[in-house]
This record gives C-alpha cells, structure tokens and sequence, in this order.
C-alpha cells in the first residue's frame, strides 16, 4: 500500500503545491522521487512524531495540506494529544497516514503491534478514520478525502486484499448478501480471510472502509440479523455497536501477544486465518 | 514598572476578582514580554487575519490572562468583555481559543505545544518565501515537557531563522524540576541567546530587533507575580487562586505601592 500511497500523493501533488509531506524517518526512501522534484515540499523531520504533528498543524494554519506519515503505534498513540488539541481542537486540519497496522510488523513484538489506533481516533472530534483493504482503495479515497477541510486518518497495511468493490467514502458495502440472518462485519484487508472463509456460508458479508464517519444506514438494513464483527483490531466493532445494535467480536483478546513471527501466524494463532474465521462464523451462524 | 504595565496588572487583578477565574501570578510574569512583543511585531488589530502580520503564539497557555489584556489595550476588543472569563457564554476562558478571541493564533493549554505549532508557522513561512516572523512565549516548566525541546531541534535543523523563542524564566518550577541555565542548555543545541531583564520592556524589545541567522531565543528574567509582594513570596499558593475582598484590597495596595 506504501507504493499506492507514493503514487497517488505525487499524482496529487503534481497538481496541487500545498502538499507538503512530513515523515518521521520511514518511508523516507521511497519518497526520493518526490523529494528530488519538490525538495521544499518534502521533509524528513526525524524521530519526534509529538513535534511533527505540531509542525504539520502549524503548516496546515498556514494553508499548507500536510500529510504526516510514520509507523502507526508512534504517529497515533504516541502523538494522541497533539492530534487531538493541534489538529482537531484548532481545527489545523493534517492527514496522518500509518503504516505497519495490527501485526504487520509481529516479528518487532508488542511496541511495533498497534490495535487501538481506530478505536481511539474515532473518538476524536471531526476525525474522519478510514482503513482502505486495498491499493485501488487506498487510491480512490485518498483522492476523495484530498483538501476536504477535515482531519483525516489512513491507516495503510502491508498486506492488503486483492478484492475489487465498489467502495465509497463514509459507505459500507455489502459483499455478500444470502438472505442470513447472520451476518458478518468487517474492515480493512482482513477482508480477504473473510471472504477466502465466509464465500459457500450462509451469512451475509458488509465491509467498511470508513470507520468514521460511519454508515449507519447499512447497518441499520440489516438490523434484522444479528451481526458479528471480525476485524483485528478495535474500533469497528464500537463503531457497529454505537448504531444500537448488539453485535459478537471476533477478534483480539485483551493482552499483549507475547511472541513474534509473521501476520500470517498471528492471524492463525488468533484464529483470524480462513480456517479459524470459518469456525468462528460456522459456531456463530450456529447459535441461530 | 511602565504605567502601561501598572494598569495592565491592575486590570489583571480586577477580572480575576470579578470572575474568580485566572492565573494571576504567571499573568504578572509576562506582561512585559508581551507589551514588547506586541509593540515590536506587524500586526493590525482591526484586521486580525491580515496576511502581512507577524505571528505570536503563548504556548504557556495560562497565561492568557495578561494575554487577553494586551490584546485589549492594542484594540483588537474592549477590555470590559474579558470580565467574563471563565463563565458560560464568555469568549475568554482561562486558556485561550484561537476561534474565539481575536488575535490569538492557536489554542494553547497543554504545554509543550505552541512551540512545535510556531515551528510549523514558521517553515510554512520559508516554503512560502515571505517575510513573516514567528515568536512563541514557552515557560520554565512548561519547557520540563521533551517536545518543547524537539521543536527546539527541528527549529535549528530547519535553519528557521524568523523563529523567536521568549523563554520566561520566572523561575515557577524551583520545587519541582527547575531548568538551572536555561541560556546554555539553548546554547548547547545550537540557537542564538540572548538574556534580558522581561520586566525591562525597552530591553526586551532591543533584544527582539537584533538581527540573528540561526533560532533566537530570549531568556527573559522574570518574577511570577511581579509587581505584588505577596504574589512574589508565595507563587505556589497563589498560582490559581482567587483574591477575596480583602485580598484584591491588599494586592492592589501593593501593586499602587510598586514604583513607576
């Protein structure tokens, strides 16, 4: 997703000179194209993710659009306070894009695992919060969401789906629909278990993109069933439930994990594979 | 003491009274500072968005009292409607926002970061090539926080030579973990120093137009509660505190008494 975002932010700034992007040492090399052909626009601003934030507001009062971008546990947990006060409070509206999301980066342990991001950006007034399962989603809703006038939050992984569908920003969309009354929620690329999973199950499937704001209405199309949310993270399954409706989690359990290895393996070990997903959905779909 | 300073303090004490709101002993340490500030930098009180003006920002947002005050006294509004502070409907709240109050450039409260905020001000200022400078007011103890030294660092890395930092050395944090030589530890990372009397208005000005290549900063020398006795001898207690009658009586007495 990294490559979809250099593309589509050079694409962007080819026509826009109030991009200005801020890094935190990561990425920095993939950016050398864009740093080459507008030096005055590129900056590497080091390890201090709280002082980059502040910086990207300061520029943003100034009518520059900044875009801030560094591994997800340090440009969103870490900086929560000057997101919070700097961009939303004063209203100096940034875009933050991370990357490494969930367990991307299992191998580095817990400090580079991130799982709240979500849920505690969401509570951020006028914070849009958007997790793009694909490049062609990432592309299209980071074109959508450029120079809106709101602070926005990508959350970008390495390992996306390869899904194509028809998504929009502030909408979910139904991937399945079997007339269940079960029904499966997710977001982000976990979509692709999911699907790889759920496909020949009598349940419906609905995805988001966008976590906040949220589409209530779809939610609320299927109020009916009863709804189980699978995402590896937190923050969707809030988001579902601030509709008014009751919905299972499958998911991550309150704890740090304590061993490393591949996304692949955690997923497994958390039974967020195909083969555990099925189960949980068969066991859910079950209960009916 | 300037007579402007005088009343400015007056004033100070007279809101918080009627209100029951403010911190007044912080207000008293950067009068001065911002009386300077204000006279030295472009800006145009009838058109407080005016592109050609200058920018400052009161990272210590506490205070913004005195901040309100001196924004007064330059006419961006009258200085009756401050007597509100802190109530339901009033623009000015103890900590100052940008949305409300003319003038003010950023919502500051949690310390730590106007500075990084003035430090974005200020590179957007470079990108764009134009003349604008940025000055940022930090505390003692507000400068405890780590980011204010990350701004510090990007400043000098950036080469952001239309920053100026005023640092107001009231000496607030004595109890808890005071900075001793605020000039060197500035020195030591790479910024330009320069050490004034911030009860001295004319030096504090002086040191403002000097013309430098690298991050300025200020350390201004002052007292938290200048200007009252008792405010001088017993800033802990009196940091948030509310003066009653008797109290305002006696303050303002004392405050009569400072010499102009």
């Amino acid at each position: 997703m990294r490559q979809q975002f250099k593309k589509t932010i050079m694409d962007l700034a080819g026509h826009d000179e109030q991009i200005v992007l801020l890094f935190g040492d990561v990425s920095v090399y993939l950016f050398k194209e864009f740093k080459e052909q507008a030096p005055d626009r590129f900056y590497n601003l080091g390890i201090c993710e709280n002082t980059m934030v502040s910086v990207a507001a300061g520029l943003s009062s100034q009518g520059f659009l900044p875009y801030v971008h560094s591994i997800t546990p340090f440009i969103t947990e870490r900086c929560l306070e000057q997101i919070k006060l700097d961009i939303c409070y004063n209203r100096f509206p940034c875009t933050i894009i991370s990357c490494g999301a969930t367990f991307d980066y299992a191998y580095d342990g817990a400090s580079h695992h991130c799982h709240n991001d979500l849920a505690i950006l969401r509570l951020l007034p006028g914070m849009e919060v958007i997790q793009p399962g694909s490049r062609k989603e990432l592309d299209l809703l980071l074109r959508t969401r450029h120079g809106s006038g709101s602070p926005a939050y990508f959350r970008l992984s390495d390992y996306p789906h390869e899904l194509d569908l028809p998504v929009a920003f502030g909408r979910g969309t139904v991937v399945l629909d079997t007339g269940s009354q079960a029904t499966v929620v997710t977001a982000g690329p976990i979509l692709g278990n999911i699907v790889e999973a759920c496909s020949d199950l009598p349940v419906n499937i609905i995805y988001f993109t966008t976590l906040k704001p949220f589409d209530a209405e779809l939610i609320a199309r299927y109020s009916h069933t009863r709804f189980i949310v699978i995402h590896d993270a937190f923050g969707l399954h809030e988001a579902v439930t601030s509709c008014g409706v009751t919905a299972s989690y499958h998911g991550l359990p309150d704890t740090f994990l304590d061993c490393y290895g591949r996304v692949g393996d955690i997923r497994q070990r958390l039974a967020l594979d195909p083969a555990g997903i099925r189960n949980a959905v068969t066991a859910f779909a079950g209960e009916l | 003491m300037s007579e402007v300073a005088k009343k400015l303090r007056q004033t100070i004490l007279a809101i918080s009274h009627k209100s029951g709101r403010g911190h007044i002993p912080t207000s008293f340490s950067v009068v001065e500072i911002l009386l300077a500030v204000y006279n030295k930098i472009r800006h145009r009180p009838v058109e407080p968005l005016w592109d050609g003006r200058d920018i400052f920002i009161l990272s210590k947002g506490h205070g913004a009292l005195a901040h309100y005050t001196v924004l007064a006294e330059h006419g961006y509004f009258p200085a009756e409607d401050i007597f509100n502070l802190g109530r339901l409907n009033s623009r000015f709240g103890c900590h100052a926002d940008r949305l409300k109050v003319p003038g003010v450039e950023a919502s500051t409260g949690s310390l730590g970061h106007g500075i990084g905020l003035a430090v974005g001000m200020a590179l957007a200022a470079k990108i764009r090539k134009s003349q604008r400078r940025v000055y940022v007011l930090v505390g003692d103890g507000e400068s405890n926080e780590g980011s204010v030294w990350e701004a510090v660092l990007v400043a000098l890395n950036r080469r952001l030579d239309n920053l100026t930092i005023i640092y107001d050395d009231n000496r607030s944090h004595s109890r808890g973990l005071q900075i001793i030589d605020p000039a060197s530890n500035f020195r030591g990372f790479g910024c330009q120093v320069f050490e004034v009397d911030g009860h001295d208005i004319d030096a504090i000005k002086d040191a403002l137009g000097i013309p430098t290549d690298s991050v300025k900063v200020i350390i201004a020398r002052t007292e938290k509660g200048h200007g009252c006795r008792t405010l001088v001898e017993n800033p802990y207690e009196w940091h948030g505190k509310i003066p009653d009658a008797k109290e305002y009586t006696m303050l303002m007495e004392e405050l009569d008494a400072t010499t102009v």
